[in-house]
Formats: C-alpha cells, structure tokens, sequence
C-alpha cells in the first residue's frame, strides 16, 4: 500500500512536470548590441528630402526621386561587418548596414562603393535571403544579364531653364556600374555614437557636393547615364563624385 | 488495488508528455522553388502545411465566402486568365462593378505589398478584405466562418491544418495565403533565356526548349532590355519580371485614380501603382490598373507613341518628352514575341491550383 502510494505521488510529479516545463519556460529574449552604419542625405547645409526642389550653382532647380547605392564587404581588416549594405532613402529611409556586434570592433572601416568582381557576376538569387545582394533585396538594383549589379542610382528632375516658372521636365537618370568604375572608401578612427544597445556611425552625403565637387556634373547636358558604351566619362565622374559627397557627419 | 495501480501507471505513461491534441500533426509542405529564384520568406506564424495547402485551395474556391454564396476568390481570379478576371472591371454579388482591374495571382510569395496600390502589407492581411468588401464577396467573417464551422468536413480540414475547432478568420486566411504560396511561375521559356543569360546550369529538358527560343524571341528580349530600344526592363526585371515599386508608366495627364496616393496621401504618389510582373501576360488580359488595354499590341502601342507627362512620371519612362519609345511595326512584333515567352502553360494548367 505505501509503495502504491509512492508509486502515485511519483507519477503525479511526472505528469505535472512535464506540463510546467512545457508552460513555465522562460521566454529568453537575447538582449544583443547592434550597430549601425547610417547615412544623412543634405543638400548642402540643410537634410535633404526626395521630391523636394533645390537650387544648383548654375541657378538650375533640382528635385530626386530616387537615391541608393551598395556599399559592399564592409570590413575592419579582416572583421567582416557585412557582407553587403544597401542604401535606398525612399523605402529605407537613412539606414545603411544594421549587425549585430560592438562598435570597438569596428574603429576602422572600409569597403567598395558597388559591389565588387568577386561577387558582382554571381547569380543573385543564390545569395541568403538576409543578404542585400539576394536579387529580392537587390530588387531594381541588378541588370538582369552579366553586368551584374547598379552601384548607385540617381533619379530625379531638373527645370534647367533659369526663369520665373518651375517646370521640372528634365529627366535625370544616373545609374553607375560595371568593374571599372568601382570605388574603395575607408574611414579611420570611427566615432559610435551609442543610445541603449545601439551604436551608430553616421556619414553624411552631401548632394550639392555631387553635383559641384572636384569635378562639376552639369545636368543640363549630362543628364543620363546607364555605363554603356560612350557613356564611360560620365559614369566615371558620377562614382567619383558620389565618393567624395559621402563622408562622417 | 494492484490493477487500480496498473491502470494509474498506464494513464501516466499515455497522458505525461502527449502532443496537446490529438490527431493534429500536419505534414510540412516543401516548395518547389525554380532554381534562378530566391529562398522565399514564410511568416514564422504561418508555416507552410500539406493540410493548410489543401484547405486553402478549398477556401480559394468556395462560394460560401460570399454573402450569397455565389462568388469565390476564383471568380475574379480564374486559373484560365492566370487567375485574374477577363473582364475589364470584376462585378461583385450586388452587381456592382468595381473601379479596378483583377490582379493576376503569380509567385506572390516574393511580393512585399499588395493590390494596386500596395494598401495591403502581407497576404494574410490582404486576404481578408475581398470577402467583407460589398462590392465584391459582401459578407462578414463571423458569418462566412460560421457558414464553414456547419460543415463537418471543413471543421475536420480546419483541424487537421490548424489544429483548432474553433476556426476563424485568421485561419482561413492563413490557409489561403499557403496556397497562394504554392502558385509559383518559373517555367516558361523566358526562364531558361533567363538562366542561359546568367549562367546557370540548364537541364536536359531546358536545353531541349533552348534549342526551340527563335531568333525573334531573342531579339526581342534584347530589344525589351536595349536602352535605345523598348527599355521596359527598368521595372519589369528579375527573375520575378518586376521590381518592386510604385510608378507612374504615363497612363495619364491627371488622374481619376490616385492609386498609390490615395493611400499615403502624399501627392508625389499620385498616379502611381505597383509594377505588375509580366510573367503569363498573354493570358491575363485585359491590361494596367483600369483594364483600360485589351491586347498587348495597345501596351505596346501606349509606351511607343502615346505616353502622358504628368509631375509624379517615373523618370525611367526615359523618353516621355517624345511620346514613348518610338518602335517600329517590326520592333513592336519582336516585343510581342517575347512577352509570350513569359507563358508558362504548366503553371496555368497545374492541376494543383484548380478547383478541387
Ligand atoms: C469581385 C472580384 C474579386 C474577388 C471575388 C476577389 N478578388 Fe482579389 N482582386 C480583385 C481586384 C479588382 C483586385 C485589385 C484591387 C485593387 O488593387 O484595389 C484584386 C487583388 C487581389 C490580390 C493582390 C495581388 C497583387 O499582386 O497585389 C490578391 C492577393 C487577391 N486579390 C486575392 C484574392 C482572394 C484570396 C480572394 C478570395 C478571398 C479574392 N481576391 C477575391 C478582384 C477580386
Ligand atoms: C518606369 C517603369 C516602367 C517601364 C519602363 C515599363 N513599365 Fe510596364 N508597367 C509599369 C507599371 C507601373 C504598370 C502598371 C501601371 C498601371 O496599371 O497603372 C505597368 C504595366 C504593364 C503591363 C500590364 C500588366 C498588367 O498586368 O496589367 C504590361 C503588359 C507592361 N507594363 C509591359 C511593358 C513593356 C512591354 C514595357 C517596355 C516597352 C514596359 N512595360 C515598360 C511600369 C513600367
């Protein structure tokens, strides 16, 4: 009788422990840090905002509808921070690359603006979904055939008759790519800015900065490029300008 | 008492660690993704079921989900017409007709917004709204659910798929969101000019329709992605021929249809819409927003000569200031040519997707 007894407290606790496990487990939430590398469009001094109308140096009034680049294998010597980051201010808003990690890690970064040969020919579906060279991510950011991805892509419109009326009917359309036009950028000494568990390195990209750099793109004439055959001068000068534009805010 | 103890270790041993119902134990259902295509993302609330396939493709089809059930999500969405309506404007069960054109229903699973002015963020979400819209299917969930709760057969489908008796209209759109999932297009011959182009591997039946792609479906591929020539691959490419994106491709000088904008409220929205893919064309006519073209030849015929300038145009509508793209009786037919590419009769014809 007292072993029956036993017997039955015994399997009531196995009954009830099993359900409490199943019930009491402890939702582990991983509290991580996360660091971001993230990117302020201006127009000179002040933000800048897709759609909205600036004036140029020539006097000619100017709006962007569209402005993204790749910034590919960001890393700290041999720390990879990703693999790729993609910037698209319409629908991303000013976030460049979001990992997980802790910006002591990073004190000292570089990276290609594009997407170099090593990956650029590769089949963009084959990529993890988590990456942003996945052809879902890269979504209008890859031609569809061996010149692999678009480095950075400009669009907007110009009124490039200096007069009373704003008409933006000038169509821009600056679409950078193909090996011999990527960039390297690196920057040294990297401040993170750190809120909660966040740490973030902000650049800024200064579009005024672009169009009038060490070299001048005039819009009126030099409104369009795809890195097609004739267009190699242009193409160029948009890679090294947009460089140039991007630096720590 | 001995056998009362036997009894009690047997209860034990049968009730301690069980599944919390039984005879819910759904099968995993495995996609067959086309190799040219990305891993496709499942809401992690939503895994992918056999049972959950199944029941969707019942609910797709069933007119209960109407106020008086006469309409299913295949009325306007018929298998023929790549699962969109032949008609210009889909009429509901009050014959009401509605302002816009059926979407053909293609490899949504890679979508990230939904209709035509991309109101809807995930297919679950879209789902529900066809059914209490009056002037389409006009009738509430409780009612519908209650409708498909009478019926022992969907109380026993929605069991096996969900593992609830108490199904509501969550689980409904979940199951057909599944087998929205499963509707996957990538076999048409533009697919293996596709992996030809990027270098993937073709096996021996591509290679078999490689050798069958005509000079004409070639040359009209180059053409539809030549920047002198169609340029239409700005916004119809990938392996999804679409990007992802709201645009203006010229339809009008002003609009009656603010599409996009109506729903941000933001005028630089105006006029435009999501970038339908191209994939089936030839059988989801009619064309555009408002089905306002019947064939291919006036698409065509609009981005050649009668493009609309509006403020919100996509910049890569790049010859606007000229009316369009300018093609020529013989560049028009190698366009058509190669939207018919696009075609993928085993898609259309997939038993899997038809009526059950
Ligand atoms: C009365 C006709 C009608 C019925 C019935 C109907 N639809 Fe639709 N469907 C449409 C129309 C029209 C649109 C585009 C509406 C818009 O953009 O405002 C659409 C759009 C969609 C889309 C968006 C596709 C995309 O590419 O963004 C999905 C998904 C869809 N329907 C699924 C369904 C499902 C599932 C059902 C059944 C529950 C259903 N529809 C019932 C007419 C209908
Ligand atoms: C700037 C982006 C853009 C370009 C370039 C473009 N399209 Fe489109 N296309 C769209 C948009 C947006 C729609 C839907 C518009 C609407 O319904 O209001 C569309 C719709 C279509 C449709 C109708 C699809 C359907 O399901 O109703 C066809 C066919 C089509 N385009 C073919 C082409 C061809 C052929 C070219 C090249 C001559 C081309 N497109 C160039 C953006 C573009």
């Amino acid at each position: 009788m007292r072993n029956s007894i036993k017997i039955i407290v015994l399997g009531l606790i196995f009954l009830t422990s099993c359900k409490e496990k199943d019930k009491l487990e402890p939702e582990e939430e991983i509290i991580g840090n996360y660091v971001n590398i993230e990117v302020q469009p201006v127009y000179d001094t002040e933000d800048l905002y897709l759609d909205s109308v600036y004036t140029t140096q020539e006097g000619y009034k100017i709006k962007f509808t569209d402005i993204k680049f790749y910034m590919e294998d960001i890393k700290n010597v041999s720390t990879q921070f990703s693999d790729a980051g993609l910037f698209d201010y319409r629908t991303r808003g000013t976030l460049l690359s979001r990992v997980q990690g802790k910006g002591s890690n990073y004190m000292n970064l570089s990276a290609n603006i594009g997407v170099g040969p090593a990956v650029n020919h590769n089949d963009p579906s084959a990529f993890p979904n988590s990456s942003m060279l996945n052809i879902i991510n890269a979504n209008d950011m890859h031609w569809n055939w061996s010149p692999g991805y678009i480095f950075l892509k400009i669009e907007g419109k110009a009124d490039t008759i200096p007069d009373a009326t704003t008409s933006l009917n000038h169509t821009i359309v600056y679409h950078a790519g193909l090996d011999v036009n990527l960039q390297t950028i690196s920057f040294t000494n990297i401040t993170w800015n750190k809120v909660g568990n966040e740490e973030t390195f902000r650049l800024k990209l200064d579009m005024a900065k672009f169009l009038n750099g060490t070299q001048t793109i005039d819009v009126k004439d030099e409104f369009s490029t795809h890195s097609m055959g004739g267009q190699e001068a242009l193409t160029l000068k948009i890679m090294e300008n947009f460089k140039e534009a991007l630096e720590p805010y | 008492m001995k056998y009362l103890l036997l009894i009690f270790v047997g209860f034990v041993f049968f009730f301690s660690c069980k599944k919390d119902k039984v005879g819910y134990e759904p099968t995993p259902y495995q996609l067959e993704i086309p190799s040219h295509f990305p891993a496709m993302q499942i809401p992690e609330d939503n895994p992918m079921t056999v049972e959950g396939v199944e029941l969707g493709r019942f609910l797709f089809y069933e007119t209960k989900l109407s106020g008086d059930n006469s309409m299913s999500c295949a009325t306007c969405h018929a298998p023929s017409s790549a699962f969109s309506d032949p008609n210009q404007f889909s009429t509901g069960i009050e014959g009401i007709e509605g302002r816009r054109n059926s979407m053909a229903l293609i490899n949504l699973g890679w979508n990230d917004f939904f209709f035509w002015d991309g109101r809807a963020k995930t297919l679950e979400e879209q789902i529900l709204l066809p059914v209490k819209d009056p002037i389409e299917m006009h009738e509430t969930w409780p009612r519908a659910m209650s409708k498909l709760n009478g019926d022992v057969d969907y109380r026993n489908r929605f069991y096996k798929a969900f593992g609830t008796d108490k199904a509501d209209s969550s689980h409904a759109a979940k199951a057909i969101a599944q087998f929205l999932r499963t509707m996957i297009s990538g076999k048409s011959k533009f697919d293996v000019m596709y992996k030809f182009e990027n270098n993937i591997p073709l096996s021996a039946s591509e290679q078999a329709i490689y050798s069958s792609i005509t000079a004409s479906e070639w040359g009209g591929y180059d053409l539809f992605r030549s920047l002198n020539g169609a340029d239409c691959f700005h916004c119809h490419n990938g392996p999804l021929m679409q990007v992802k994106k709201f645009s203006n491709n010229g339809l009008d000088a002003t609009f009656t249809d603010l599409g996009r904008g109506e729903v941000t409220g933001n005028s630089n929205d105006n006029g435009k819409f999501k970038v339908p893919t191209l994939r089936n064309i030839e059988f989801s006519a009619p064309y555009m927003h408002d089905g306002r073209f019947s064939t291919l030849d006036d698409v065509i015929n609009h981005y050649s000569h009668f493009i609309q300038i509006s403020p919100t145009i996509d910049p890569l509508i790049e010859f606007a200031g000229q009316g369009g793209v300018q093609l020529d009786a013989q560049e028009k037919d190698l366009i058509k040519q190669f939207l018919l590419t696009l075609s993928d009769e085993e898609f259309i014809n997939n038993p899997a997707f038809k009526a059950p």
